[in-house]
């Protein structure tokens, strides 16, 4: 017990770190569901690919050791705006190829659930055999950033009770913050919010409303990308390596948060994600972070088991957001 | 001729729900479009929105063939459509539904807005409801005041008497009677044949994907087949 409370301020601080991750991927999923109720598959690697981006910003740039104050600020938004415009054009293109011919042709969504696999794994042999070896000019399958220097000091800031706060967990806490309310203005404010919500909720009527649900899928592929983007550079900084399968835990890891929220509910798949990311964390204490996988999954069979529909309980359709 | 349908096929996969539709829809009138259950009335305002595509036939809209236009710009096209089962969005407020209306337009849409809450009140009192839980007559009045919010040179109206109680349903269409009056052309599907009939200036008689019967509406509430079929043998007409 001592071990716990003595653990439990860090524990908590690197779970809300790591569930912001979780919150900002989970977005996706939740959105391309609420609006074609398909499980997009392939966005784990959406994420990837904004890691990579990320890794690519940082090299072109030269970081030699440690940036702070403004540099910092305007070497991370550099990045993110890389990262999203790379996630985001990868999810555009992957609807593109991959589900809208499907979607014209009127097939099943077993078929769009396949085809979602198949490009998932073509994108991480995408990024392992070309990517790495011929853009990042390495070639066993990871990019260590141990041989970079780092982005960001990682000595701890200040204390809160017993766990220290480091910049990048403030930075990562804030930035998946402010990229959560951005995106709720987004979705409950504006004319192309209520295009969203309109064909989420019954997408026949929202074409009789003279909705472009083409152009609303496109729109939801692109945020839902962008929000994977950003999550893929956070995770950089936090984790500081990469590989071409890293997408996949975070992916599985983020659609549970989003199904724990309930999902096609955007508000629900940011709950799920802290909530995650916080019991992930927690139960590491006692069972060794190794079993972290094995937590994520038991969370995930006990709600599907108990609670299917979340902990919000309402899907996009009814929900105001 | 505001709207003409001519010679329409269409099939759900391999199943043909059409096989041949024609009709015709003057400025001004109130057309209606009866038959049984199944006999295709909803996958034909379904074409004429551009929600199901046509195997074959074409649809003129205004002297333009819109055969081709994508649905959603049929809209702006003039056409208004409250459908089957009234496709209300149940986590939008009765304002915002009807805002959705006025979702293609650009400029100013208060005044529509306006005339939609005098044409029913109820809906004014209710402007911040959740569209998903008003009651059935409710979302019925919210899914035509939504179709005028489209500003509609035809308004397609599929069943608006579906599971409504007699007395609310001489309202709807009493309401239809009046938005005919005020300018708006109107394609009327209904089950509730007599009704139909009786507002309509010309009808039209599907069964199983074909037109069978086309005449005026007071001449189909006289006819012996038409009142076996749809009118419930010789209950009293006025
Ligand atoms: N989504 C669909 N998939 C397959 N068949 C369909 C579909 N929708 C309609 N059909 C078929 O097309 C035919 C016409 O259906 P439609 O809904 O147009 O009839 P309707 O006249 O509106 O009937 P109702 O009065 O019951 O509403 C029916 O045989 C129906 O089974
Ligand atoms: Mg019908």
């Amino acid at each position: 017990m001592d071990n716990f409370l003595g653990q439990f301020g860090p524990a908590t601080v690197g779970g809300l770190a790591i569930g912001s991750i979780y919150a900002l991927v989970a977005l996706g999923y939740t959105m391309v569901y609420g609006v074609l109720r398909l499980i997009n598959f392939a966005h784990s690697e959406v994420f990837t690919i904004g890691g990579f981006a990320a890794v690519g910003v940082f090299l072109m740039v030269g970081v030699s050791a440690p940036v702070g104050g403004f540099a910092l600020i305007g070497l991370l938004l550099l990045t993110v705006l890389v990262a999203m415009a790379a996630s985001g054009g990868t999810a555009l293109l992957l609807e593109q190829v991959a589900y809208r011919p499907l979607r014209k042709h009127g097939s099943s969504r077993l078929a769009a659930l396949i085809s979602a696999i198949g490009a998932s794994l073509f994108l991480q042999e995408l990024i392992k055999l070309v990517i790495i070896p011929h853009v990042f000019g390495q070639s066993n399958g990871a990019i260590q950033l141990q041989n970079m220097p780092r982005v960001i000091d990682k000595t701890p800031l200040f204390s809160i009770g017993n766990a220290p706060i480091r910049l990048d967990h403030v930075i990562i806490v804030v930035a998946a913050v402010i990229m959560m309310v951005l995106l709720d203005r987004l979705v409950n404010g504006t004319r192309v919010g209520r295009g969203i919500r309109a064909t989420a909720q019954d997408p026949e009527a929202a074409v009789l409303m003279g909705v472009n649900i083409d152009k609303v899928v496109r729109t939801t592929f692109l945020l839902g990308g962008a929000m994977a983007g950003v999550a893929g550079v956070l995770y950089l900084l936090y984790f500081e390596n990469l590989d071409y399968r890293v997408g996949f835990v975070v992916g599985i890891k983020a659609f549970t948060a989003a199904v724990l929220g309930g999902i096609g509910n955007l508000r629900g798949a940011l709950l799920g994600g802290f909530v995650l990311g916080l019991v992930e964390s927690w139960s590491s204490i006692f069972l060794g972070a190794e079993w972290s996988e094995v937590t994520a999954f038991v969370v995930l069979v006990l709600v599907l088991m108990f609670r299917p529909t979340g902990i919000l309980g309402e899907s996009l359709q009814r929900a105001r957001a | 001729m505001l709207l003409e349908v001519r010679d329409i096929h269409v099939h759900y996969g391999k199943i043909a729900a059409l096989k041949g539709v024609t009709l015709e829809v003057e400025e001004g009138e109130i057309v209606t479009l009866i038959g049984a259950n199944g006999a295709g009335k909803t996958t034909t305002l379904k074409s004429i929105s551009g929600l199901r595509p046509l195997t074959s036939g074409r649809i003129v809209f205004d002297g333009t063939d819109i055969s081709k236009l994508q649905g959603h710009k049929r809209v702006l096209a003039g056409i208004g459509q409250a459908p089957e089962g009234r496709g209300i969005f149940p986590g939008m407020t009765v304002q915002e539904n009807l805002l959705m209306g006025a979702y293609a337009r650009k400029g100013t849409f208060r005044e529509e807005l306006d005339e939609v809450y005098e044409l029913f009140p109820r809906l004014s009192e209710r402007r911040t409801q959740f569209g998903g839980t008003m009651s059935g007559g409710e979302q019925q009045m919210l899914a035509i005041g939504r179709a005028l919010m489209t500003n509609p040179k035809v308004l397609l109206l599929d069943e608006p008497s579906m599971g409504l109680a007699p007395m609310l349903v001489a309202q709807i269409f009493e309401i239809v009677r009046e938005i005919n009056q005020r300018g708006t052309t109107v394609l009327l599907v209904e089950q509730n044949a007599m009704q139909a009939l009786q507002l309509a200036h010309r009808a039209y008689v599907l069964e199983s994907g074909r037109v069978v019967k086309a005449a005026d509406a007071s001449g189909l509430l006289d006819d012996p087949e038409v009142r076996a079929a749809y009118l419930g043998g010789d209950l009293g007409v006025d």
